[in-house]
This record gives C-alpha cells, structure tokens and sequence, in this order.
C-alpha cells in the first residue's frame, strides 16, 4: 500500500493518493498538480493569484490593470511581500510611501452594466487614462479574470490599440481564476504569454534589445526570484562578487523594459524552478541560451549555486573568485549560525509551502541542526516531489495540496516543533499552541543567501523559544 | 543594482540583518511630480478605478457566516475567491477561518458548477459535520448562470443517499447571491443578513421578549460592547452574525477532536427563531438593513434601522429607541459611561476644536465617524463613502447641516480623487482604514485606524469604538494621535 491514509480522508478518498510516506528506496510520490477536490478546504489560490500576485506582480513600474469587478483589484494589496525600489511622486519634492506597484490599484472595476456590454472600451479607457495619471509607468499589464473571460472579452486587441496610441508596451495576460488546479497555472500562463509577446515586441522594436556593444561576456538572468522581503538584497551582490552582470531579475524589483532584454544575456540562473523555468527553457529553445538551476538558501546551497555559475562559465579566475566569497561569507555568518545551531539541534520541523521552497529548504534545515518530519506544497508537480522525497529521510509524511484537515490531523500526527506555512494556516496552528512562521512573505527577511540565513535562523528561534508555548502548556 | 549591505555590515551579530541596516534607497521613476490632468481626478470622469475604498461582494457574506455557530461558507467559483479573502481576514484578526471552495476549474467554467457545488457540499457535510452551510455565489458563477437552488437539491439527495434522511435535518443551508459586479463587500453582509433570515426565520405566534441586533461589519471588541450594554439594560437579546467569539479565539492547546469549532457565534436555532422576536436593530444601515427589514414585512417584527452607535448622540438614539422599544429604563450604570465620554471631551476639547479632519471607509462607519468628530468640535473637511450609500450620504449631509459644516463628499468614489483633495487641502488628522496610511505618510498627518480594513497595527479588533465605553476610546485614539504629531513634547502636560 504506498499511499498514506489519513483519518480526514475516509470519507474522500480522491484525496488518498495524494498523501504519502517516504520509503527506503524513496520510489513512492503523491499524485499532484490534480484537479482540487471540492469542498476539501484546500489552501489553493487561483491562476490570477498565480500570473498577477507571484510572477506579474513584483515588476514594479508598470500599471498592472486588473480587468474585473472591484474585488480582484482590490487584492493588488492581498499578495505577498515583493518589495521594490521604484517609486512614484505624491507632491513635488516626495516620494510615494510604497513603491509604484504596490501603492496603487488600477483596475476596470467592472460594473453589471459593463458585464451585460461588454468590457473593452471601457478597459482601453481606463489604460488611456492610467497613462495619463502615472506617467512614470513605462508600460501596462493587463490581467484577465473569472467575468471578463467569460464574458469574452478580447483584452489582446486593447492591448494593441492602446499600445499604439500611447507609444509604450501593452501586454495582456489571460489568466482567469478558474484555469488550471491552482495558482500554478497563472505562472505557467505568465510565462508563456510574455516570452511569446516579447518575440514580438523586440522583433517590431529592435531598439529594445541591448545593443552588442553594451553587452559583456558575463551577462546572465536572475529567473524565478521575486524579491520577497528584500532577498536580492542577500542574492545578488554574491553574483557581482564572483564577476558576472545581473543583466535581469525576472521579476523581482524589476523594470519591464529591462525585462525585454531577457534574451540578451548568455545565461540564465534559475530560482523558483516551479513558477519560471518556463522561461527559461524557452529562451534555451528560441535563443540557446542555457539555464542551470540553483537554490539560494542556506550555505552549501548558496555555495553550489556560486561554484555551478562559475563552472558553467569556465572562467579560473571566477572560480577563484566564488571560493573567496564562499570562505569570506561563510565566516562572516559563523558565529551566529553557530550559536543558532545550538539551540535548534533536533527541533522537528514541517515545512508547507508552494513548492519549490519545500525541496530548497530541507538542507537549510539540516544545517541548523533539524529534522523535517513532514511536506507539503500546494502546487507542486511530479519533479517537485520527485526532489523532496530525495531530500528527506525516510517515514516522512508529505502531502500534495493539503486542505486544512489534513494540516490539523498532520500536527497532531507528526508533532512537529515548528510549522513553516503561510498566513491562513500559521494562525490556525498557533491556536495548537505550536509554533509557526510565515514561509511566504516572512516574518522579518531576506531569508535568502549567506546572510539572510541568519534572519531565518533567527526567526525560527524566535518561533520556537518564545515563553508564550510554555506558559500555554502550564496547569492553569 | 541595489544598495549592498554586505560591504557595509561586516561582522553578522545573532540578530541578522534588521530592518534598519536593510537601507533600500528610493528610486524616482520619473525627474519630477507630474500633476494628473485635473480632468481626470473625479472617479466619476474615468473608466479607471484607482485605489478602490471597497472590495467584493463575497466577502461580506463570507465575513456573516463566520459569525454563525458551526457554519461554514462555501464559495461557488473559483479558488482564489476564497483564498484572497481568507487573507484578509487572517490579516485583520490574525485568526484562521473556515471557508470551503467549489474549486472551479476549465470544466466548471464551460459546464457550470453542478459536480463542484454536489461533490463539494457532500464532502463538507461528511467531514466537517457543520450545522449550516452557506453558498455564496461569485462572478463566475452568476455570469455561467450556476442555478444554485436546483444543484443544491441534487446534493440533498445525493446526501440522502448515502448518509440517510436525517442529513436534511442536520445541516441547514443558506443561498447568498453575491456578484461583485453588482456591489461591494458591504452589500454582500447585506444580503447575507435578508438570506439568512429568509430561509431561516420562522414565526410560531409565541411572542417573545427577545430582541434581535444586526451589527454590520463591526469588530469583535465592538459587539462585546453591544453585549455590555444590552446586560446593563438587562434585554434578552441575540446578535445576528456574532463573529466576536469565533473571530477572537483564545490559545487552548491541542484540541480534544478535530476539526476544531470555536465555540462562539450565532446558534443556527436563534435565526429560526428570529420571527418571534420583539424587535430587529440593524445597527449599520447599509450592511444588516435588508435583514431587519425582511423580517419586518415577512413576520411583522418591528425594525428601527440606526446610525452605527458612534459618539454620544448616536449611542444616545439608539439606547433611547431600545430602552423605549424594550420597555426598560435607562440604568445608572449608563448614565455613568455616558458621562465618563462627556467628561473626556471636556478634558480634550483644546486639542479637538477646530482640528480639520478627513475621513474614509465603508458607508455606515463613516456616517457613525463624521457625527462624532462634530460632537469633538473638529470640522471634516473630504469624506470619502468607499461604496456608494445613499443612506450615509443623507445621515453626513444632515449632521453637517447641523454643525454648519460643508465637507466635501465623495460618496463611492476612489482614493485617488479623495488621497489629490487631501494633498491640495492638508487636514490635520485623517481617520480611515489601514489602506489611508501610505497618503497619511506622504502628506505627514497622523492617521487614526478605524472601520475595514485594520491590519498594520495589532489590537484594534479587540478595542470598541461603539456605545459610550467605545467614544471614550475612540476619543483618546483620536486625541492621542494629535499629541503624537502636532503637539512639542514640552507642550502637552498642563
């Protein structure tokens, strides 16, 4: 029997094959990216959340025009922390106090009259008029939704239009909420619309491109990192250390006619390998530029993602260089991680989160002295779990797409110490009185890089040591 | 690209990078300010909606069922409906939410939401048990045309199939139509509150003293306050949509049985019992009126639709009305709080008269809000309605008629237009939501947190600002974000 049955499950057993164990010779996944069981209280988002919250959103000067009754628009300010440091002008001589995409909501508000007419005059209306307010926006992203899909509205041909009237870059995303099992698919569609976009802009713009002088041998892309409390801060000044050019973030803090040099680099370096290596493969297929795939947390993996660049490049010079930062990173965390180290030996942690940090972040673990006793992502595809199970020992329990039952029957299976999740269930937990971290904006980052280990260590010290548990549990 | 930190912090202490030493530099996209087109400041010249005061409609009625004793939402359409609105209110109350999802996929959007709406009330019923279920309809469901009424009474029968009859006894369920296109959040409670009673509420000719509230979107510390005075004046009361008990939860540990129910919120037999009640209050007109009114033409219950008891006149209305609907006096104890208030405002007055005040939120706050920031002898200067309200409209147009102010009101428009009126015409105090603290911060006025949403300070769901006890409050809220900014320390003791 390879799968795992939970008590929760009983009465859906649709759910079973999703929940596994992990076996000696690791040959057991759950079954994923599967249609959502309804009415299972799953956590999933939807394939909007996914083009607009997780890939679109971080690009920060752009009017991201959301084509929907209000409340989808609302939620510009739902998403998690993608910070950035491009902002706009509230009166001469001040600044906005959030950066350009996260201050403003833009968004067709779209009323029952719209819906029985129609929405495109009105959505090329409001993109005029969104130019003319934020003239800093060197460009529009327009995402479709649940109505204006149904409605069928033609958001590509607006696009255009307005595109041509304003002299910038218009570019529709159709990504409704209800495409896809889960957020997964708005990245998918992101990326596959705008690489397919982008061929074309550059094609009828080739002043876009960057031009060969401005190009140097040590050019690459930074894909699939989104920024999330300042984690470039920790990622990228490790990549100019050892030599190359940050030529794009792809999208965190990033600038979108910046994004259309993507092709331009000579390589590409990818971090989320969930949301992006989209791109990245298809600017391998239409432009050879290869990819390698890295993870930027904790030390050996950091370390591996410098040594592997370096390698890739071939360069002597590079790879002495990588070593240097290596050693000189690694010690200046040393003390603290140490000090750390001591604290969380042995501490059993779960570890729920979209995917690709579930299977980053099991060797992070390891390095603070702990144990994952359990897995989850809520969107995770076979190679996703294919990598966890191989990072996890074996009696590990994981879960694809887990709804809320199953994280209450989880907790009180596995026990574990510490619950690393995201905002709807850490309160939910804490409730249990076991302690929780948010996983996907942070508590208080950078997680990522040598030094933003010392945050994370930090804050799972924090989580776990606070004297808040033990007064929970005295007799009262 | 970015300021690097790690040539400037040398040596990591144990503490890691804090935000401190995390130093991002503001970078302008453009050379200068740029004014918008004056043309297009007013919402209702644009098609563009920037920064919307109000969000959707399923939310409201999301927010009304988790006030219900073991009742859960289930949200008909797709995934993210529910998810960003269970971020909301995680971020509000910092507390976990029960809300269940169709999870529409492709299939769903070309075939209608049948199979998702029979197998997703089926699987909720066998594993959650709940005492009610509320379907709340979405976009996408209204524009396919889902007819909810006729897939529910499949799913009855699939039910009874499988578990028995008694499964039509045990959970009730609660149709709530809420497109977004046709409203905001605010409607959304609205309607819930006229669903909930209309399916529920039922009349068996037995009069009783009981009077029933509808509180709107108040806060958890909000309706404890309601509860405080209704025991003062020793009324047997019940509160619709009750969230102050399943919405602020203590920490108890493991609990014995999972799923875990908070204990809290309005028992299902209160609703059914609604149309023998002595009275229904709607104590936010624009989200709870549409209940209390129901029931009045349906059951005959005698409905009085209230200003949110605000400040010293509106608490004074509605403890009048109630004490004169109920036939109970008015208890000392009340006079007591009522006079604490007064003497409050005495003792603050020099600090309040004549402070210039812009206010922004949901209809029925902002109406509440702007009589008593009169009462403190502040003049509002731009109130922003965030849904359009004709009722608080009419109630701000009377109570600055009265005090013989002429604010500006923008009654459904955006933040943009009101967030330009503030930066042109500085007032000295803001009272708003969590979304007004970014042009608090622009043009340096303090802000003082009410209403939907509060998010980014920790406690306010737990503090009331209604009845005498919550105007004290709100009063030093107010007062104290005065002395914050406007007031040199050597300059506030007397």
């Amino acid at each position: 029997m390879p799968y795992y049955q939970m008590r929760c499950n009983l009465c859906i057993p649709e759910r079973n094959k999703h929940t596994v164990i992990v076996d000696e010779d690791k040959s057991i996944i759950p079954e994923s990216n599967a249609p959502t069981v309804p009415g299972d209280m799953t956590e999933r988002g939807c394939a909007f959340a996914g083009a607009r919250g997780v890939v679109g959103g971080p690009i920060v000067d752009v009017i991201h025009m959301i084509h929907a009754p209000v409340g989808c628009g609302y939620y510009t300010w739902g998403t998690r922390r993608h910070l950035g440091d491009g902002y706009n002008w509230a009166m001469p001589g001040v600044l906005e106090n959030e950066a350009n995409h996260r201050r403003h909501c833009y968004t067709t508000a779209m009323t029952e009259q719209d819906i029985v007419f129609g929405g495109m005059e009105k959505l090329k209306n409001a993109l005029l008029e969104a130019f003319k307010i934020n003239p800093g926006a060197s460009a529009a992203i327009i995402y479709m939704t649940c109505s204006t899909a149904l409605i069928g509205d033609d958001i590509e041909n607006v696009a255009k239009e307005v595109s041509k009237i304003v002299g910038k870059p218009v570019f529709a995303c159709a990504s409704p909420g209800f495409c896809g099992v889960s957020q997964s698919k708005g990245h998918h569609e992101f990326n596959f619309q705008f690489y397919k976009w982008l061929l074309k802009y550059r094609e009828e713009h080739p002043e876009v491109c960057l031009k060969e002088e401005e190009k140097t041998p040590y050019d690459v892309n930074l894909i699939g990192d989104y920024n999330i409390d300042w984690d470039l801060v920790t990622i990228v000044p490790l990549f100019e250390k050892i030599g190359v050019r940050v030529l794009n973030v792809f999208t965190g803090n990033s600038r979108f006619m910046n994004l259309l040099k993507l092709p331009d680099a000579k390589l590409n370096i990818v971090h989320c390998q969930r949301s992006a290596t989209y791109i990245a493969e298809l600017i391998r297929q239409g432009f050879d530029i290869p990819f390698i795939r890295v993870s930027l947390f904790g030390i050996e993996q950091t370390a591996k993602a410098l040594r592997d660049t370096a390698e890739w490049f071939g360069d002597e010079k590079m790879k002495k260089r990588a070593e240097e930062v290596i050693e000189e990173e690694t010690e200046a965390i040393r003390p603290a991680i140490e000090w750390y180290r001591e604290r969380l030996a042995g501490k059993r942690i779960a570890i729920y989160v979209g995917a690709p940090r579930v299977w980053h972040w099991p060797k992070v673990m390891e390095e603070l002295g702990m144990e994952v006793v359990a897995c989850m992502t809520t969107f995770g595809h076979k190679e996703d779990y294919e990598k966890i199970v191989q990072r996890v020992k074996p009696g590990t329990l994981i879960i694809d797409n887990p709804n809320e039952f199953e994280i209450e029957e989880m907790i009180e299976t596995c026990k574990p110490d510490l619950f690393l999740t995201g905002l709807k269930e850490k309160y939910l937990v804490r409730k249990f009185g076991v302690p929780t971290l948010n996983s996907h904006s942070y508590e208080a980052g950078p997680y990522a890089g040598f030094r933003g280990l010392v945050n994370f260590a930090r804050d799972i010290y924090q989580a776990l040591y606070a004297p808040v548990w033990r007064l929970a549990k005295e007799e009262f | 690209m970015i300021n690097n930190i790690i040539n400037t912090v040398k040596h990591i202490p144990i503490e890691g990078i804090t935000y401190k030493q995390l130093k991002v530099e503001k970078k302008p996209l453009t050379p200068e300010y740029v004014p918008p087109p004056p043309e297009l400041v007013p919402a209702e010249n644009r098609s563009v909606c920037i920064d919307p005061s109000r969000t959707c409609m399923p939310l409201g009625a999301m927010w009304a069922t988790l006030g219900v004793h073991r009742a859960i939402p289930f949200v008909q359409g797709a995934q993210g409906c529910t998810t960003y609105v269970r971020y909301t209110f995680a971020r509000i109350f910092r507390e976990p939410t029960l809300i269940a999802n169709a999870s529409f996929h492709e299939d769903a959007a070309v075939f209608g939401g049948r199979k998702n709406l029979i197998r997703g009330v089926r699987n909720l019923v066998c594993r959650y048990q709940p005492d009610l279920i509320a379907i709340v309809t979405t976009c996408s469901s209204e524009v396919i045309g889902d007819d909810i009424p006729s897939f529910l009474a499949d799913a009855l029968d699939v039910m009874e199939e499988e578990m028995g009859p008694e499964v039509r006894d045990l959970v009730k369920f609660v149709i709530v139509n809420t497109p977004s296109f046709a409203g905001s959040h605010v409607e959304g409670y609205n309607r819930a509150s006229r669903e909930f009673l209309k399916t529920l509420a039922k009349k068996t000719g037995q009069t009783t003293e009981d009077i029933y509230f509808i509180p709107g979107m108040m806060m958890p510390g909000d309706i404890k306050e309601l509860k405080h005075i209704f025991e003062l004046m020793d009324i047997s009361y019940h509160i619709l949509f009750d969230i102050s008990d399943t919405l602020d939860c203590p920490l108890v540990g493991m609990p014995q049985s999972i799923p875990c129910y908070p204990p809290g919120g309005t028992r299902v037999e209160e609703f059914i019992r609604a149309g023998d009640a002595k009275a229904i209050f709607a104590l936010s007109p624009d989200a709870g009126s549409a209940g209390a009114k129901w029931l009045e033409r349906r059951y005959k219950v005698p409905a009085f639709v209230q200003t949110m008891p605000i400040g010293v006149k509106n608490t004074d209305n509605f403890i009048k009305k109630l004490a004169e609907v109920s036939g109970r006096g008015i208890p000392e104890r009340l006079r007591w709080e009522r006079g604490i208030l007064l003497d409050a405002m005495a003792d603050t007055l020099h600090y309040t008269m004549m402070k210039r005040v812009a206010i922004c939120g949901d209809p029925d706050f902002v109406a509440g809000a702007t009589r008593f920031v009169c009462e403190l002898g502040m003049i509002p200067t731009y109130i922003l309605i965030g849904t359009k309200s004709r009722t608080a409209y009419q109630t701000i147009k009377e109570v600055c008629d009265e005090y013989g102010y002429e604010p500006v009101i923008m009654n459904g428009s955006d933040q943009f237009e009101w967030e330009y009126a503030l930066k042109h015409d500085i007032p000295d105090v803001i009272v708003g939501h969590s979304r007004c603290v970014s042009i608090s911060k622009e043009i340096q006025v303090p802000l003082v947190r009410f209403g939907f949403p509060v998010y980014d300070r920790v406690g306010y769901q737990r503090e009331p600002i209604v009845g005498y006890r919550g105007g004290e409050r709100f009063l030093a809220r107010i007062v104290n974000a005065i002395l914050d900014y406007h007031y040199p320390d050597d300059r506030v003791h007397q």
